[in-house]
């Protein structure tokens, strides 16, 4: 079982490394202020060097909660932890693959198509046992969703450069 | 004309089977829509406004008031039953209804949810009746300062909804807080890590961000672990929640629609803060705190309670000042504008029959949201049967049409998978989405108030306790904050420990 004090010294180290990150590179580079700002609270950069700031005492409080050790151990969500395993890295790395060629696919696909496809390719990955039904719903479930978001409620739908619909 | 005359004249005016009519079809039009994710109530109100023109101007307006009421109670639907919401308005409601879906008992979270919905309607409505004037002119004495310190306060409910951890709830605020500054600044437009891309100088799209936390951390989690779900009752359990539970969650649908009607009656907070702040309150007085955010039913009560509440009150500025609450009730100013009609003070002295009638229209909208939404519920009920494997495909690309949807972009649904595995990353750690979301939505009103009274007072931050409101807010804020600094030194302590423990470990 992971427990709430590892957790929480990974969270506070992450959270003040985020902090620094913010203050000396991210907020120089990221945040434009124009040269004429007189008041330093109405700067671009004011907030978000407070947040930075918030940021860094939040990392303090995790660190110090962790190494008090006051916080109860509670156990893992089952669908959300372990077991891990090659596999299930495989699958999540499936999902990042599919998610990827989903928004590569979707302005030369169409998004009927794309969908029928994501729709497939998810449901096999995560091994469903109605495979014939995961199909039939691959094909129906977007042709459906095109049907109310193009023609009743007005979307423009995206539909590639291949095969387009009514 | 006296008020019992005005009275008569208004059901003169909706004693007929059209008015009727097009209040029910607005109902059953919005809850459909907002029982679809990206569908919002104010996509469905917009879409609605065209068919208004043709009707008589209280048939079209009651018909896009139904339309907004069945839109902020369809919203729920999907919410509790595949963690997915609707409407921005849901995202509390995900909090206790989908943990009571997964036990097998959604036909009960969406049972309360809808009675709760139509309880803080009619006392939204009925509070929009009494307190019209009144409500209106003191929402008028807000100004940048006495929002600041209001939304000030309304990020203290942060700590309520942060489950185990207070730290981690505040590490996942900060994160709301950070990524609402995306985009151009308020005051002089430069560019705020906008990394170069024009896609992100608008910032990033609330609806895709809401549904990036929530729904495909759960598409990500299958994938972990797909058979994790099983042996799980996943089934619909009792169809009604009993008097029991409504009894139980009075108190807290009460507070929550007094909560609603509070906020709603001012301008530009919305329903999504209303339904977390009456959460949170409903969590710090509840008996059971230990079961927030595990499927207790009173938070479904609350948070629903909490966004409907906002529905009726949001008409106050709107019909007494002719200033619009939200969004919402901007389109419906087009459609009194359209028929020739100036909401407003003057409204009440020409229009005093289309005043009444549109009360006693918005009153008959509790009964008919109860009867609709009832039907909707029967409807929408069986998704709960469906085989998770089948399901989470489907939401993943019903999440892909709705995001979409929202702003015609499809960079709006790349931010949806970034924010879906920055969701997953925070489900792994432990670390509460509600908090980030809550951050995300009241950041920007802030940043924008706080920036907007220095720019008025010249930098002066006196400006901030410039009156009895602005006090109010920061000795409410002051108070709460006490509470939860010496509630989380409490909970820390050995002897504490030990007690929240056997409450906490499930």
């Amino acid at each position: 079982m992971v427990t709430n004090r590892s957790i929480g010294l990974k969270l506070g180290v992450g959270a003040l490394l985020a902090a620094c990150l913010l203050y000396f590179y991210a907020i120089p580079t990221w945040v434009r202020s124009p040269s004429n700002v007189r008041e330093i609270v109405m700067s671009p950069v004011f907030w978000p060097t407070v947040l930075s700031g918030l940021m860094a005492l939040t990392g303090i409080g995790l660190v110090a909660g962790a190494l008090r050790g006051g916080e109860i151990d509670t156990p893992d969500d089952e669908e959300a932890a372990p077991p891990g395993g090659p596999a299930a890295w495989a699958r999540l790395g499936g999902m990042a693959a599919i998610m990827v060629l989903t928004m590569f696919l979707l302005p030369r696909l169409g998004m009927v198509w794309t969908s029928m496809l994501v729709f497939a390719a998810t449901a096999f990955l995560m091994g469903t046992r109605y495979r014939v039904l995961a199909v039939v719903c691959a094909v129906l479930l977007p042709l459906a969703l095109y049907g109310f978001f193009a023609h009743v409620a007005g979307v423009a739908i995206p539909q590639g450069n291949f095969v387009r619909l009514p | 004309m006296s008020m019992f005359d005005s009275i008569l004249a208004g059901l003169a005016l909706v004693g007929n089977v059209e008015a009727f009519l097009s209040l029910a079809v607005g109902i059953a039009v919005g809850v459909i829509a907002g029982a679809i994710p990206g569908m919002s109530a104010t996509m469905a109100v917009a879409l609605a406004l065209p068919f208004t023109f043709a009707m008589q101007p209280v048939n079209g307006i009651l018909l896009l008031l139904g339309v907004y009421k069945g839109g902020i109670f369809g919203g729920s639907i999907p919410a509790i039953l595949i963690k997915t919401p609707g409407t921005p308005a849901s995202s509390a409601t995900i909090l206790d209804g989908h943990p009571m879906a997964e036990r097998g008992e959604a036909g009960r979270a969406l049972g309360m949810a809808l009675y709760a919905s139509c309880t803080a309607d009619l006392v939204s409505n009925l509070a929009l009746i009494l307190f019209a004037g009144w409500l209106a002119s003191f929402a008028l004495n807000f100004g940048p300062p006495e929002f600041f310190t209001l939304i000030l306060f309304s990020l203290t409910i942060i700590a309520g909804v942060s489950g185990e951890s207070l730290m981690r709830g505040a590490l996942s605020a900060v994160l709301g807080l950070l990524l609402a500054t995306v985009g151009l600044d308020l005051v002089y437009g430069t560019n705020r890590f906008t990394f170069g891309d024009p896609n992100l100088m608008g910032g990033l799209n609330f609806v895709a961000v809401l549904i990036g936390l929530f729904a495909i951390p759960e598409v990500l989690a299958l994938a972990w672990h797909p058979t994790g779900h099983l042996g799980k009752t996943r089934k619909l359990g009792a169809s009604r929640a009993s008097w029991a539970d409504y009894k139980r969650c009075f108190r807290s649908i009460l507070r929550g629609s007094g909560i609603g009607v509070f906020l709603g009656s001012i301008p530009g907070i919305g329903a999504a803060p209303a339904a977390f702040l009456s959460y949170s309150e409903a969590r710090r007085k509840s008996k059971n705190k230990a079961n927030f955010g595990k499927g207790e039913i009173e938070g479904v009560a609350a948070s629903e309670a909490g966004n409907n509440g906002v529905a009726g009150a949001t008409l106050i500025p709107l019909l007494a000042l002719g200033v619009p609450g939200d969004v919402i009730t901007a389109i419906i100013i087009g459609a009194f504008m359209v028929h020739g009609l100036q909401p407003g003070p003057m409204m009440f002295v020409m229009n005093i029959d289309l005043i009444y009638g549109l009360f006693i229209g918005l009153i008959v909208s509790s009964v008919f949201l109860l009867v609709i939404g009832g039907l909707a519920i029967r409807g929408f009920k069986f998704v709960a049967d469906i085989p998770k494997r089948l399901l989470v495909p489907g939401v993943l690309v019903l999440c892909i049409y709705g995001v979409f949807a929202v702003n015609n972009n499809i960079f709006d649904v790349g931010v949806m998978f970034v924010m879906g595995w920055v969701g997953y990353a925070m489900m792994r750690f432990r670390v509460p989405a509600a908090p980030f979301l809550i951050a995300f939505i009241l950041g920007p009103l802030l940043e924008d108030n706080f920036r907007r009274a220095m720019l008025m007072s010249g930098s002066d931050p006196s400006i901030l306790f410039r009156g009895p409101i602005t006090w109010f807010f920061w000795a409410l804020t002051a108070i709460t904050v006490f509470a939860i600094v010496r509630a989380a030194i409490r909970s820390t302590r050995p002897q504490g420990a030990g007690a929240a423990a056997s409450g906490r470990v499930s």
